[in-house]
């Protein structure tokens, strides 16, 4: 039992595509390869489909007298889940996050469904070493159901009037549409990306701590505008991205690569005493947590530009410096 | 051309290049010392093929940079999870594959005989019986087929377990399968079920995601099993002359640094009588070994360290206490009180006075305490404890960085 098997590979699933067309054509076969395939799989995988001399081809398919192609089988190939996957869901269900999605009565009978099925992991196969403690209380009955009007509203794009407190406090009432839910695994957290409407027209591109909301409303309304997320990503990026200069001292360049990894960044250079100088775009309203990440890496992470971020850097450490002086002197 | 295939037999090697073309941005050809540079070719040419969009290619003195690159804030599916989608196969496997299920489709209970004859005389195909005994038991293992003996003979059917049939009867499973397909815990596994039931994750997003951990979910299970089980196991690395040289472990914990983006198994070294943390992207290969007697011995003193592991080090076992004092405005800087509580792990918060705050902490690893420190830089009025290097490495981190950033000068 393994997930790096060939049933769930993407040359089975083409072939499970093109054998539930009612009719084939080699169109059709290009199609669902250029759809499912990787970038070379066309290079590989039409003759695979149609009937060859030298018998190369699958023998999935055939001609029929009338020169057309006919699928061998008599059925539409149907999808099982395998042993590994009923592990895993099974799993899942221990995790406390799933009320956020299934209602109690419904997990009781999938929970009886799976009764037999040896979980895949259990929670306590994996520690998290540094996840924060004030997480989102996901058993909160208030916040299970705030949580599923929002996810419908996701999915619906239905337009909702929140009620939440900002982050220093602030109670703020709005019109939002929603488009992604955030999970953070270091917060423990979900975060509403989603953007304020006024007057009717979209507003700001905002995010709201689920955690933090204290109403939501459906409003049956919806925005009849096209509204791409990728816009709402561009939106929240960066105008400069932060250039550093790592050295290779300490394995920093390792450490920096490595934790820096869900980040979009360009290598400009790495020269031969190791110095690598690499630019790391960032969502804007995040900055704070770049600069502090960059920080913790002491002084072998220079922060070059843009000379805004590179100030703030300056700032803290000259503030630290003086602090610790101070002390001594005292 | 010749030879060239998008389907790969073994994952191990290929899960070596994509971290490197994921991780480090900046190699070059010549920098990938593996194996032949005809290796290195193919290796590149089916991470393009698989990646596509992602690959992104610079120009640098050294030659042609290629790397995998993803803001993983903003995608909706891991693109890593494609390299799992290429296990290559024969042509009786997929042959047989789609044979076999047409001939259950009805719900019928078939012996092996039965099922030779009806792919015989209804595909054009002649098989061994063998070769379809294998792929029955095959299946049977993976869960897609049921078997039942009746007297001496084995019947064959199909499982009843429908992927739609799933994730369309029990209400906001197919939401629940989008969220944990992007977690981390075999989220592979949960984007399988999507492909399966032609679902795509359209919902979330993940923060802090490391996406390249899911090339480690291939040896995880195989440590997940030997701790169930309470047995050792050999750590086998991708570099031959690196290998591990501590002879067999007994395994207690996967560590996942959400900070760092590494992740760990962390183990009982016999030989040496401590516990250690081995990083799961240097290992290619997991051996199990015999049981371990003592283990529930083991696992208690493991659990009572865990108090002390502030990071994923436990040090030499000895513990070190360090204090670290903050001046806070709490006025208007409580946030960053808050993010001490948070943050803290172990550590004791006290305030001492007006906008002052002490936290002691007893930990293996001083330096990791200290990492994390550095991030609070502009807050700290001292560091005491029994550690004094790594406090002494601290002062002189900040003066380091003072005159890096041109100490008072405009």
């Amino acid at each position: 039992m393994n997930i790096f098997h060939e049933i769930y590979s993407t040359y089975f699933r083409i072939a499970s595509e093109i054998l539930k067309l009612p009719n084939i054509t080699e169109k059709d076969i290009n199609k669902i390869i250029e759809t499912y395939g990787f970038r070379n799989s066309m290079l590989f995988l039409p003759q695979k489909f149609l009937l060859q001399n030298d018998g190369s081809d699958w023998g999935l398919l055939k001609r029929s007298s009338d020169g057309k192609l006919v699928k061998v089988i008599k059925n539409k190939p149907i999808e099982i889940l395998t042993e590994i996957q009923k592990r895993w869901l099974k799993s899942k269900l221990d995790n406390p996050k799933i009320k956020l999605f299934i209602e109690n009565d419904t997990l009781v009978s999938l929970k009886k469904r799976l009764e037999d099925v040896t979980p895949f992991y259990s929670s306590e196969h994996f520690r998290y070493t540094d996840q924060f403690s004030d997480g989102d209380d996901f058993s909160d009955e208030l916040y299970q159901e705030n949580f599923r009007k929002i996810l419908k509203a996701v999915k619906s794009h239905e337009i909702l009037e929140i009620t939440f407190f900002s982050g220093n406090g602030k109670k703020i009432s709005g019109k939002y549409i929603p488009l992604k839910i955030q999970y953070s695994a270091k917060n423990d957290r979900f975060r509403l990306f989603c953007f304020s409407l006024k007057d009717g027209e979209l507003f700001h591109s905002g995010v709201i701590n689920i955690g933090r909301v204290e109403q939501v409303r459906n409003t049956s309304e919806h925005y009849e505008k096209n509204i791409s997320t990728d816009d709402y990503f561009r939106k929240r990026k960066c105008k400069e991205p932060v250039t550093v200069c790592i050295s290779d001292e300490r394995n920093a360049t390792e450490r920096f690569f490595m934790e820096f990894a869900p980040y979009e960044k360009n290598t400009l250079s790495n020269s031969d005493d190791g110095k690598c100088i690499v630019k790391i775009w960032y969502d804007y309203q995040e900055e704070t947590e770049l600069l502090i990440r960059l920080l913790s890496f002491g002084p072998v992470i220079e922060i070059l530009e843009p000379p805004e971020f590179r100030r703030q850097a300056k700032e803290r450490i000259t503030r630290q410096y003086d602090l610790l002086n101070k002390n001594r002197r005292q | 051309m010749s030879g060239f295939s998008e389907l790969i037999k073994n994952y191990d090697k290929t899960r070596d290049y994509i971290r490197d073309f994921f991780i480090y941005g900046f190699k070059v050809r010549n920098d990938f010392d593996r194996k032949s540079l005809r290796t290195y070719d193919d290796e590149k040419r089916r991470i393009e093929s698989w990646f596509g969009e992602y690959v992104k290619y610079d120009r640098s003195e050294r030659g042609q940079k290629v790397s995998i690159t993803v803001d993983s804030g903003s995608i909706s599916e891991n693109p890593l999870y494609q390299a799992y989608r290429s296990k290559s196969f024969t042509d009786n496997d997929i042959k047989l594959h789609f044979f076999i299920i047409d001939v259950l489709h009805n719900g019928e209970n078939l012996t092996l005989k039965e099922i030779v004859e009806y792919i015989d005389t209804n595909y054009n195909e002649i098989f061994d019986v063998q070769t379809i005994r294998n792929k029955l038991k095959e299946y049977v293992k993976e869960g897609i087929i049921i078997t039942e003996k009746k007297g001496k003979t084995a019947y064959f059917r199909l499982s009843t377990d429908g992927v739609n049939e799933f994730l369309y009867n029990y209400e906001g499973l197919s939401d629940a399968v989008k969220f944990f397909s992007e977690t981390q815990e075999f989220g592979i596994v949960g984007n399988s079920v999507l492909e399966s039931a032609r679902l795509k994750n359209d919902l979330f997003v993940m923060k802090h995601n490391y996406i390249v951990h899911t090339l480690e979910d291939i040896i995880i299970p195989e440590i997940i099993s030997a701790i169930e089980q309470k047995k050792y196991i050999a750590l086998i690395s991708f570099k031959v002359n690196k290998a591990n040289n501590m002879g067999y472990i007994v395994p207690m914990k996967i560590f996942s640094s959400l900070q760092t983006g590494r992740r760990y198994i962390v183990g009982y070294i016999p030989v040496i009588n401590c516990f250690h943390s081995f990083r799961l992207d240097f290992i290619r290969t997991v051996r199990t070994g015999d049981i371990c007697e003592e283990y529930d011995r083991i696992y208690e003193k493991f659990s009572q360290d865990l108090n002390y592991c502030f990071g994923v080090s436990f040090g030499s076992g000895k513990i070190e206490t360090t204090v670290i004092t903050f001046c806070i405005d709490e006025k208007y800087e409580k946030f960053i009180v808050d993010r001490l509580k948070r943050e803290k792990r172990n550590g004791v918060l006290e305030k001492i006075g007006d906008n002052l705050f002490h936290l002691t902490v007893k930990a293996f690893d001083s330096y990791a305490v200290m990492q994390w420190v550095k991030s609070f830089t502009g807050r700290i009025i001292s560091i005491t404890g029994d550690n004094k290097q790594a406090i002494k490495r601290f002062y002189s981190d900040i003066n380091k960085m003072y005159n890096m950033y041109g100490g008072r000068e405009k």
